[in-house]
């Protein structure tokens, strides 16, 4: 007896060991035990308390990673709004579009502004729309708003467009209120007139001018400009300042109507003008 | 008294090294492994080594158990790792406390942490598609030389008590 509690004492130490190896088993075999998940409970529980009122504790390090990765969402997002933005306005601007399309009752092909000019005295916007999807010289460009050149230039794929504020462009116009025809010119600096109009006729400021059908590139009803300022330019004629209703600073999207010019009635005017001369 | 006084001493550190290991651990994870030193471990190796067999098998497998309600994984793996670890201190227990010193600290720490990681982390990966070299080399190894080396603190601060005792004329 007195030998067992020897060997007892002597091996204790292993004895001990072999006790909580045991224990220590039991529980790794009793994971899913309702009690082990009371003990559980009850010590992340006593713990959680302490640990959130050490959260209070500023740590440097894990601000400075949450900083560095809310900046990063911070650009992420923004990103993601301006697209967005960028969405939805190009959305309204396509719906619009869209109706005009479907109302307008015009053969059209839609384009994209790649290229644009509006301080030179001839200015101009490259589409990118060209031959392939038949669009031809002095074809009208325009928009809902309402007109904004005509086709000068065509390649294969892309096209450039002579615009209203441009030197070289005279358009035959009409009075849509009182049905006066008129020549709309650029000045070359920053004004849009109206010419060739008498002094006596009924132009308000207001009046709002078409294309007319004296003219043999555009088609007839399209709307330009408003008018903005009345006087008199000489003794003869009035002096006319409009406004286009097409917004040019902003425009990016534009129809090309496929409208080519009557050659006949082309050909006839020439031969006219030529035997005058 | 002092008995009492030193079991106290010894759970309130475990406790409060436990509450430093869950909690701000994450400052001094390395690697996407994550890979940790452990507080507890060199706790439990100084007392194991101060102490002996008994007291650090029991304080191992207290901490082993209260680490793993904490945690979420299995309920008794930090503790067989743990008491085994602090078990195996017990063998560097010596009259002097050579192993309580030095680089003989470092050597005791290093070796039981080797051990504790290595039970816990071949348990840990069972069934899982990670070969036992890849575990040894990969978590095993990594983790022990990482324990291993933020017990240099304890070997450190002695020395510097010893200096701050011979400058004021102290033997």
């Amino acid at each position: 007896m007195k030998r067992i509690g020897q060997f007892i004492l002597g091996v204790k130490e292993y004895l001990i060991l072999t006790v909580l190896l045991i224990f220590s088993l039991a529980f790794l075999f009793s994971n899913d035990n309702t009690q082990i998940r009371f003990l559980r409970a009850v010590a992340v529980g006593m713990f959680g308390t302490v640990q959130s009122g050490l959260s209070s504790i500023p740590n440097v390090f894990d601000l400075q990673q949450e900083n560095k990765l809310l900046r990063e969402t911070n650009i992420r997002l923004s990103n993601e709004v301006s697209n967005l933005k960028e969405a939805k306005l190009e959305n309204i601007r396509l719906t619009r579009l869209l109706n005009f399309k479907e109302f307008s009752g015009m053969g059209l092909v839609s384009a994209n502004i790649v290229n644009k000019s509006i301080i030179q005295t001839r200015n101009t916007i490259t589409l990118n729309t060209g031959e392939s999807d038949s669009v031809f010289v002095n074809m009208p460009v325009i928009t809902d708003a309402g007109l904004v050149g005509r086709v000068v230039s065509t390649s294969r794929n892309f096209s450039i467009a002579q615009i209203l504020f441009n030197k070289d462009m005279r358009i035959t116009v009409k009075s849509q209120r009182s049905r006066i025809d008129g020549i709309l010119t650029y000045d070359g600096v920053s004004t849009l007139s109206v010419i060739n109009i008498q002094k006596s006729a009924d132009i308000i400021p207001g009046d709002v001018f078409i294309t007319s059908e004296y003219s043999n590139l555009y088609p007839s009803g399209i709307p330009i400009g408003t008018v903005v300022e009345t006087g008199n330019l000489d003794n003869l004629f009035m002096k006319i300042i409009v406004v286009p209703l097409v917004d040019f600073a902003s425009l990016e999207n534009v129809f090309v109507v496929k409208y080519i010019q009557n050659k006949e009635r082309y050909a006839l005017e020439k031969t006219f003008q030529a035997g005058k001369k | 008294m002092n008995f009492k006084y030193g079991i106290l001493k010894n759970i309130l550190l475990l406790v409060l090294l436990l509450l430093i290991q869950k909690t701000f651990i994450k400052i001094l994870s390395l690697s996407s492994l994550n890979i940790s030193p452990d507080f507890v471990m060199i706790m439990l190796v100084y007392i194991g080594v101060k102490e002996g067999k008994i007291s650090g098998s029991i304080y191992g497998f207290l901490a082993g158990l209260l680490a793993d309600f904490l945690s979420g994984t299995f309920i008794g793996l930090s503790a067989i790792s743990y008491t085994i670890a602090a078990f195996l201190a017990g063998f560097f227990k010596s009259e002097n406390e050579k192993f309580l010193t030095g680089y003989f600290f470092l050597i005791s720490v290093f070796a039981c942490s080797f051990a504790g990681n290595f039970i816990y982390f071949w348990i840990y990966f069972q069934g899982a598609p990670i070969n036992l070299p890849e575990v040894m080399i990969k978590y095993v190894l990594t983790s022990s030389a990482y324990t291993t080396l933020i017990s240099l603190v304890y070997v450190v601060f002695p020395r510097k008590k010893k200096i701050e005792r011979s400058f004021l004329g102290e033997t």
